[in-house]
């Protein structure tokens, strides 16, 4: 449920006490239209509060720990699991990391790359004229941990979150506490989205750090949630090399099936617009 | 209240039928507007003025309401194939096209003309109510003819309802689902129909509600397809209309 319009004055005037509405929304971003209709509806996005919390230097967690829906998020929270932080990793940074670690060593690439030619044990002959052209903007980032992982949130990061904490039941607890039904729920999951209060929800429901949900589904940043910046890098880190390539695999599998069902969607859809259109 | 049913559902028809008029000129697709040409044609025979005026133009024996039923025969046949294809349902297609479809559709098409040759046919009027009237030996006749009638129809119905519901389910784009919703929906209208002759006369009217609710689906449905495919934009309508030229 978005937050209720007079306790969304009675924060905006607790943190622009002397800034008009006009001046609010130029300074957030927020659409004039789109927030005078939120209070018109008497129902302010989360949303809103965190854009307008971003340009005033207020935390938005804080902000919206004034609201008494999420109360909860004050003062300190618990902070993710190594799980969660991993299930925000991208899958093209997860491949990444897989290729980085089954690369001869770090040192070995970081030398030269025909040194890493050879060191796979390829004859250095053909492999020297190659690294001629691509050389530039690889030299540069020479070992794995140079390559920063891509921001909260990817493209599957609220089901991979979820899938994180799900002990096998989670999906039924959050349906019993929010009332939401299971296949809706799933059904937002694959879409990739979720209510900020659903995710607290789950958050709640899993016995995790509240602000998961909250970075999952790209509200807050990492940052903005209290996460340490190497966070998600040093649990990724601490991956097994079977953990992290089963776990490679598991999120290839899982793209290829989305990609794949895309793909028959695409087609069945052109197939009926060739036919009945 | 059943006039102004009858009416929009032909002008909603004739408009999608206009509608598909640039596409005939440029050969895209054609068969669609002859569907709808022909549900326009079978819609505006059904209604009582103008099925008096073209069947006093056939010479006042009710040929027009045989015209009508291979009418629905032809347009529904073409639906049901245009359906089968575009929904990818390749047991439907093999239901309609194959063996059982055309014996299915020969043995109809013979008991209609049959039955018809056995009435006393004379004197136009819409549903031939005043036939039917005459002795009971011309009623029972007209309640079978009116049954074969509808049995080719809600045949095909039946045969596309399992893959409008799959598409229901499905994760296309919500138009298209929606589409198949509507689909569907006209398709169990016209299997109802089979049930006509256990309605009581009492509410008699459900037969007209359920009559013109199966056209204004389909016609709605396809509308609905083909407004998605033109708002999917010019990129996505070059790539899928050049295969269909072909056609």
């Amino acid at each position: 449920m978005p937050l209720p319009a007079k306790a969304f004055q009675r924060w905006l005037h607790g943190i622009a006490p002397d800034t008009s509405i006009a001046d609010v929304c130029r300074l957030s971003g927020v659409k004039r239209t789109t927030l005078a209709q939120q209070l018109v509806r008497g129902k302010v996005a989360e949303a809103t509060v965190v854009s307008i919390s971003r340009a005033f230097g207020v935390n938005p967690v804080s902000s919206l720990a004034y609201f008494d829906t999420y109360r909860d998020l004050a003062g300190p929270q618990v902070p993710p699991t190594p799980q969660e932080l991993v299930s925000q990793i991208s899958t093209v940074d997860l491949l990444r990391a897989v290729i980085a670690r089954s690369t001869p060593t770090a040192e070995a690439a970081a030398e030269s790359p025909a040194g890493a030619a050879t060191a796979a044990g390829r004859s250095p002959a053909p492999e020297q004229p190659a690294p001629a052209q691509p050389a530039p903007p690889e030299q540069p980032v020479p070992a794995r941990e140079q390559q920063a992982l891509s921001p909260v949130p990817h493209a599957t990061s609220v089901k991979n979150w979820v899938d994180a904490i799900d002990d096998g039941e989670l999906r039924h607890r959050v349906s019993a506490a929010t009332g939401i039904a299971p296949q809706n729920y799933s059904a937002q999951l694959t879409a990739n989205r979720m209510a900020p209060e659903v995710a607290i929800a789950t958050s709640r429901a899993a016995g995790v750090g509240l602000t998961g949900g909250l970075v999952a589904t790209g509200l807050v940043t990492e940052a903005e949630a209290g996460w340490n910046p190497g966070a998600r890098q040093s649990a990724l880190d601490m991956l097994s090399e079977g953990d992290l390539t089963a776990l490679a695999g598991d999120r290839l599998q899982a793209l290829g099936k989305i990609l794949r069902r895309q793909e028959h969607d695409h087609q069945q859809t052109e197939k009926i617009w060739e036919n009945l259109g | 209240m059943i006039e102004i049913l009858q009416w929009s559902t032909l002008i909603v028809c004739g408009a999608a039928a206009l509608s598909r008029i640039p596409n005939l000129v440029r050969r895209k697709n054609r068969s669609m507007f002859y569907v709808l040409a022909l549900m326009t044609l079978a819609t505006l025979l059904s209604i009582k003025g103008p099925y008096l005026v073209i069947d006093g133009l056939l010479g006042g024996t009710n040929l027009a309401n045989l015209l009508l039923r291979f009418i629905i025969f032809g347009a529904i046949y073409f639906l049901g194939i245009r359906i089968a294809n575009g929904f990818g349902d390749e047991r439907g297609m093999r239901l309609i096209r194959g063996h059982a479809g055309s014996v299915f559709l020969a043995l109809i098409s013979a008991a209609l003309l049959v039955l018809f040759a056995m009435m006393d046919t004379e004197g136009s009027s819409a549903g031939m109510a005043t036939v039917s009237i005459k002795d009971e030996r011309n009623g029972m006749l007209v309640e079978y003819y009116g049954a074969a009638g509808r049995a080719y129809p809600a045949y095909v119905c039946l045969v596309l309802l399992p893959a409008m519901l799959r598409a229901v389910r499905s994760t296309l784009p919500a138009l298209l689902r929606i589409s198949a919703l509507l689909l569907a929906i006209g398709g169990l209208a016209v299997a109802l129909s089979v049930l006509f002759p256990v309605v009581p006369p009492a509410i008699g009217f459900v037969e007209f509600v359920i009559n013109y609710t199966a056209i204004l689906c389909f016609v709605v449905g396809l509308a609905l397809i083909w407004v998605a495919k033109v708002r999917a934009g010019r990129g996505a309508r070059d790539r899928v209309e050049r295969p269909a030229a072909r056609r």
